[in-house]
């Protein structure tokens, strides 16, 4: 890991971080304090409105009544998914293919650490800033529950959740990294960058939305975040985890592998 | 001792482009002049030096040292500009030098001073707000702040204007006389001319020669424009041994390899109104070498 090119990817990259999170802040405040037992009878009777597939699509179904199981339904379903996806995206992409398409990459090779040390550098600060937002995902919401409705939150449920959320953004995260890591040109590298995360979570909300399609779960991973089931203490929770951990490590170590043996068009 | 070797070295692209068995070396303290026209395979040869790429054959050493797979050491020793500049357009240009700095492990920054003093960089503008010219500055002070032994530079001057490439071709004669080892590649004789020791010519991925500028100069073909008083003069001219080109007007085209005292003693005899010489394209320059190429591959 070289210290330098880790600060200066967060100087290059901090901005769009803290937007991210801002955003996924500003959501998650307005449905904590939408939050309400009894009048959770009204958001059902306005969701009855709505068109049935899009409801299931969006995971809105089993709205449950409790704080914890509330937000798991109505923010680790969607929200807590779509708005790292395109974190992860966009910082994946900056970070490897980006600087070789523009050439930046031949000034940080001709300074003496081995490409192995910077291509490192580079998966480690991926890592890290998907980790900090859901840090502070956990934190802000625990505070803002806490704040809100003192005692409803489920705090152990809640962090369980964060962190199978997490798991996934890290396997999300590794899969743009190794295409960021194996092509010369960041159209392909985010066209599949972009393009498989985004079809993952299509495929969540087509297998969310019909039974007679939603044999499609098995083609994406994001259906291994069940917040429902994650909440109940499902025994198949640690499983998805390890599922996810996996894929992750996978996909660091290829990118990492190839683009240390790869030929550089600089 | 060599300091560059490259053996053999074979590298080629999908397009059927790329190197073929390159051999040469650059001996320590030498300028080597890396000379072809746009897309023979100079910045392939520089990319392979690198060890961005990796060959299809052959291999190559700096220090002793394999370019792909010792990189991270090899870059300790080498000052490196890339002919497709390519910053952390956000960064400043003195931001970026501090990180390269940092990236680098360097501490002292006095040559990097002196260096901006000396191509009065400004160096608190936005790299993305410069111009070519200002980055190409920023690139020659990032290649050379850290005192390395050897010098790869890729088309160093393109950019530059002339005082400047006055400037730089100094800078690069003073580094070779504290006994630095440096290969610079160029699409244009006279800017290697003015520093090299050896020149290797390439052409189509091939090296055509590799010789010592003395013996390049002397075999070198250029071509002036005189321009004449009378049109008698031109008939006077065309009776003489001198290889003529084109003739427009009161114009004629010469080319001279190396009997210049025939030249003069040619035009003394007439009344001479001006002489020019002829900017050509290096295949022009050097039809010698490139004559025999071309034939080879016909």
């Amino acid at each position: 890991m070289n210290k330098a090119l880790f600060k200066a990817n967060l100087k290059g990259n901090w901005l769009i971080a803290v937007i991210i999170m801002s955003v996924m802040y500003m959501y998650l405040a307005v449905m904590i304090s939408m939050f309400d037992p009894e009048s959770i009878e009204g958001l059902r009777e306005m969701i009855k409105m709505l068109p049935k597939e899009l409801v299931s699509a969006m995971g809105f179904e089993d709205l449950g009544t409790s704080l914890t199981t509330y937000l798991g339904n109505m923010y680790y379903n969607f929200i807590a998914i779509m708005f790292p996806m395109i974190y992860v995206i966009i910082a994946s992409n900056r970070l490897v293919a980006k600087h070789v398409d523009s050439g930046s990459m031949a000034y940080l090779l001709s300074t003496p650490n081995s490409r192995l040390k910077i291509v490192a550098t580079q998966a480690i600060y991926l890592i890290s800033s998907v980790a900090s937002i859901f840090l502070f995902l956990i934190l802000a919401g625990i505070g803002t529950s806490h704040a809100m409705f003192p005692g409803e939150l489920d705090t152990q449920g809640f962090i369980l959740l964060n962190l199978v959320t997490l798991l996934a953004f890290l396997a999300i995260s590794g899969i743009g990294f190794f295409f960021s890591c194996i092509f010369d040109d960041t159209k392909y590298a985010l066209g599949f960058g972009a393009g498989v995360p985004i079809a993952f979570f299509v495929l969540n909300m087509l297998a969310n939305a019909g039974d007679n399609i939603s044999w499609v779960r098995f083609f994406t991973i994001f259906t291994l975040i069940n917040p429902a089931e994650i909440l109940a203490g499902s025994a198949f929770t640690p499983i998805a985890m390890l599922i996810l951990l996996s894929i992750a490590a996978l996909a660091y170590a290829g990118g990492i592998i190839v683009f240390n043996r790869r030929s550089l068009p600089l | 001792m060599d300091i560059i070797r490259v053996d053999g070295l074979t590298k080629t692209y999908r397009n059927g482009k790329g190197i073929f068995d390159l051999d040469f070396s650059v001996k320590e303290g030498e300028v080597f002049g890396y000379l072809g026209p746009n897309g023979a395979g100079k910045t392939t040869t520089i990319r392979q030096l690198m060890g961005f790429t990796n060959a299809d054959k052959g291999n190559c050493t700096i220090l002793g040292l394999d370019c792909r797979s010792a990189a991270e050491e090899i870059q300790r020793h080498v000052g490196y500009l890339p002919g497709e500049i390519a910053f952390f357009e956000s960064m400043t240009g003195l931001e970026f030098l501090e990180f390269i700095n940092a990236m680098r492990k360097t501490k002292n920054t006095t040559m990097m001073s002196h260096l901006i003093e000396r191509f009065e960089l400004d160096p608190t503008r936005k790299i993305r707000k410069m111009s070519k010219g200002m980055k190409q500055k920023v690139g020659i002070i990032a290649a050379f702040m850290h005192d390395p032994k050897v010098y790869i530079l890729d088309e160093p001057t393109s950019g530059l204007d002339p005082l400047m490439q006055r400037n730089f071709i100094q800078l690069i004669n003073e580094e070779k006389s504290r006994g630095k080892t440096v290969i610079m590649s160029s699409h244009i004789f006279e800017e290697i001319e003015r520093t090299s020791d050896r020149v290797g010519v390439i052409r189509d991925g091939r090296l055509v020669t590799v010789e010592d500028i003395h013996s390049i100069k002397s075999s070198l073909r250029r071509v002036f424009v005189v321009t004449l008083e009378t049109v008698e003069d031109i008939e006077h001219i065309k009776k003489s041994n001198l290889e003529i080109g084109a003739i427009n007007g009161r114009q004629v085209e010469i080319a001279i390899n190396s009997n210049y005292q025939d030249f003069i003693s040619t035009l003394s005899s007439c009344s001479v109104v001006g002489i020019d010489i002829l900017d050509q394209s290096l295949e022009q320059v050097f039809m010698k070498y490139y004559g025999e190429g071309g034939n080879r591959n016909e």
